[in-house]
């Protein structure tokens, strides 16, 4: 009973600090826009992401398309629904299987199981440990991060696997950084001491006693991490290294619309653009604002 | 910045296959795909790959074949790989059956070819051998009487097999550290000087933005952090935040549509022919634009953070206190330690302006490193890809030790140990 209390009484605490940031409720607005049509994509709109509706390419918004369609006909809005459903709730693994977890969600998971397990043993180890492991990251870093993007989807070919591991890639050397200077911190407070006294091994100090300590800044950091891996997964789609045709990939799109501007049919590289840049936005606003409120509140 | 070389190599080098695949189609055999790799030394182990890109092949062609090797460039601009012989002329070889020939570039010009079954060299076991250079502007060494079918890939003109080809390959090049990174497998030049034209053009429209940016930026950003929290500063940030946080892209799609589409203002894609960039500058605006809208929201946040923090000192309260003017207090005081992080900061921040530049330069087709990185990422032009990916990571190494020093300059109380 206690137990469920604390847990109510965290949860409760969490949301006073979303609540006071209105910053942080404007992107919570936006973001949760999202993630609720992405999870009723079915619902919210009444075309398939792929049928096609040949007699009306490229037209603007109308009654039976709200956002109008592209070159092929297909609805934009349903496609930007699809698109969001993969970049939020699924990933696509092969035609078949999906899993559940945005490939953008994922990609920032797995970052941060590498980036945290690297930053924790290198901040709390310390000495040559430390210096290989930063030393390698550091290397890694310097490698301008849409380039680094770039060149590893080039060299292991696009798909949304590929892409998960591109994004986790790229972001661990972030993670790993924020993580050991956190770790820096916490290691020298009495409780780590005390653990080090009792004689504890160094998985359980490291993953029980530092890592749920330093879960606020580490969690703010993968709001932030999501919002650029959702930057990056439309990046890669602009520059033809998405995931491949027909998927509604938001990037892709964009690139394919790109083609029709000038013939006076923008709609469809404008929607996709409007996505991303709002779910981003979202994203950053929320990050923002609780790191604003998290710094008052301490 | 050696580290970054090997994993930028590793990265790019990890499969050579789908090179192979991605350049020569995907209906070639598995013949033709073995003979185009061991053709450009793919098969051989990762590390001696590495040291040859790095340091460059001709010094190990040279020991095996016993005279020193020259490079020349054709009118074309192609460049082709010749052994000097102690009299001057240039030399190279082909098989034709059983019988060596050698072809001649005399100094004067002429080109004869004679049979030069003469250097055969017998090894231990018999088999008559002789490392040369082929035509292809590689060390090959040959073997007398190995009927080891090869297949060439002349390009143009497709495949064609040949019997008594080389057995080994070296294809020659000078290396990074001296200026070559090879030949590009998708043009057939030397990638050195491509880049170089590139990445002169992405300097130009890199530069313009930054003289733009940086002015606009920290005044914005000082007029934001002078009173935290106020009208002005809430738009300004919320602004400026969403700027460089939206896709490069799509900003850049959002301006085309505005600028271009709707009121036709200025031209939407930029179109170069050989004089770029300066033939055409009312092209240059959008991309210009682009990028400053990206940039401008970054380094305003880092000046309007830094520019607040000294707001609150001390030592600007008792400015004002003792009755000072406050543009006074806010120019003298404030804004010069103010601007010590942004500075810095910025700099680092070339890093993502680089990522920025690749995409505005393909939203518009502007003919920059980036489009060039792309374009090498797209067909596994590997030769080109890592070293359009050193030049950058150089640049962005470069400009962060560049803030390094200036940091400690402008602020003497850090030292680095």
């Amino acid at each position: 009973m206690s137990k469920k209390k604390k847990a109510f009484d965290s949860i409760k605490n969490g949301l006073n600090i979303l609540f006071a940031s209105k910053t942080a409720v404007i992107g919570l607005v936006i973001v949760l826009f999202w993630v609720f049509v992405a999870l009723f994509a079915p619902y919210v709109t009444g075309y398939g992401p792929m049928e096609q509706d040949w007699m009306n390419p490229n037209k603007g918004p109308s009654m039976a398309h709200p956002l109008g369609t592209d070159e092929l006909g297909r609805d934009l809005w349903s496609r930007l629904v699809y698109g969001a459903r993969i970049v939020l709730i699924v990933l696509p693994v092969t035609e078949d299987i999906w899993l559940p977890g945005g490939t953008a969600v994922i990609g920032v998971l797995v970052s941060l199981l590498i980036g945290a397990t690297l930053g924790l043993i290198a901040g709390y180890r310390g000495g040559w440990a430390d210096e290989i492991i930063m030393r390698f990251l550091d290397a890694m870093m310097s490698i301008p991060i849409i380039l680094l993007y770039l060149i590893i989807v080039a060299a292991i070919g696009a798909s949304a696997v590929n892409i998960v591991f591109a994004i986790a890639i790229v972001g661990a050397p972030g993670v790993a950084r924020l993580v050991r200077s956190l770790t820096l911190d916490i290691k020298t407070r009495d409780y780590v001491r005390a653990a080090e006294t009792r004689g504890e091994d160094i998985f359980f100090i490291i993953f029980r006693e530092i890592l749920p300590n330093a879960k606020g800044p580490i969690i703010i950091d993968s709001m932030l991490r999501i919002g650029y891996a959702i930057f990056a997964m439309g990046t890669l789609g602009f520059l033809g290294l998405g995931l491949p045709p027909p998927s509604p990939d938001w990037g892709s799109m964009v690139a394919k619309g790109r083609e029709f501007i000038m013939s006076g049919s923008p709609w469809a590289s404008l929607w996709p653009s409007v996505a991303i840049a709002s779910l981003v936005v979202g994203l950053n606003l929320l990050a923002d604002g609780l790191r604003e409120e998290l710094s008052r509140y301490q | 910045m050696f580290l970054v070389s090997m994993a930028v190599f590793m990265i790019v080098e990890s499969s050579p296959g789908n090179v192979a695949k991605n350049i020569l189609g995907a209906f070639i055999t598995p013949e033709q795909e073995a003979s185009f790799l061991k053709q450009q030394g793919f098969d051989k182990p990762l590390t001696s790959r590495y040291i040859s890109w790095f340091t460059g092949s001709d010094w190990v062609a040279e020991m095996k074949i016993g005279h020193p090797l020259k490079r020349i460039t054709t009118e074309k601009g192609y460049q082709e790989w010749w052994v000097e012989s102690e009299n001057g002329n240039l030399l190279q070889w082909n098989l034709k059956g059983e019988d060596l020939f050698v072809t001649i570039l005399e100094q004067n010009g002429n080109i004869k070819e004679v049979i030069d079954n003469d250097r055969w060299q017998k090894d231990k076991k018999g088999i008559s051998h002789f490392w040369g250079v082929s035509n292809k502007n590689s060390a090959v060494k040959w073997e007398k009487g190995s009927a080891k079918e090869t297949w060439n890939y002349v390009y143009g003109r497709g495949w064609g097999k040949t019997t008594g080809g080389p057995v080994e390959y070296i294809p020659l090049k000078k290396g990074f550290l001296r200026g070559d990174p090879g030949i590009s497998l998708r043009t057939g030049r030397p990638v050195a000087k491509s880049l170089f034209v590139r990445l002169r053009n992405s300097l130009v429209l890199a530069g313009i933005a930054f003289v733009i940016v940086m002015p606009l930026a920290l005044i914005l950003g000082i007029i934001a952090g002078l009173k935290e929290g106020s009208l002005q500063d809430r738009i300004l940030s919320i602004t400026g935040m969403s700027f460089s946080v939206i896709p490069e892209f799509a900003t850049g799609i959002f301006l085309i549509l505005i600028m271009s589409t709707w009121l036709d203002l200025v031209p939407g894609a930029t179109v170069f022919g050989e004089k770029a960039p300066w033939e055409r500058p009312d092209m240059l605006i959008l991309p210009v634009l682009t990028l400053t809208l990206i940039e401008l929201g970054y380094v305003l946040r880092i000046t309007r953070a830094s520019m607040a923090e000294v707001m609150r000192s001390a030592y600007i309260r008792t400015a004002y206190l003792k009755g000072l003017p406050s543009f006074k207090v806010i120019f003298v005081h404030a804004v010069r330690n103010a601007l010590i992080a942004p500075i810095t900061v910025i700099m680092l921040h070339v890093n993502w302006l680089m990522g920025g530049i690749v995409i505005v330069e393909v939203v518009f087709g502007y003919p920059g490193l980036g489009q060039y990185l792309l374009d090498s990422a797209l067909y596994k032009d590997i030769n080109a890809i890592e070293a359009g990916t050193m030049i950058m990571v150089m640049i962005a190494v470069g400009t962060q030790l560049i803030a390094d020093i200036l940091y400690t300059f402008l602020n003497p109380r850090i030292r680095y140990s």
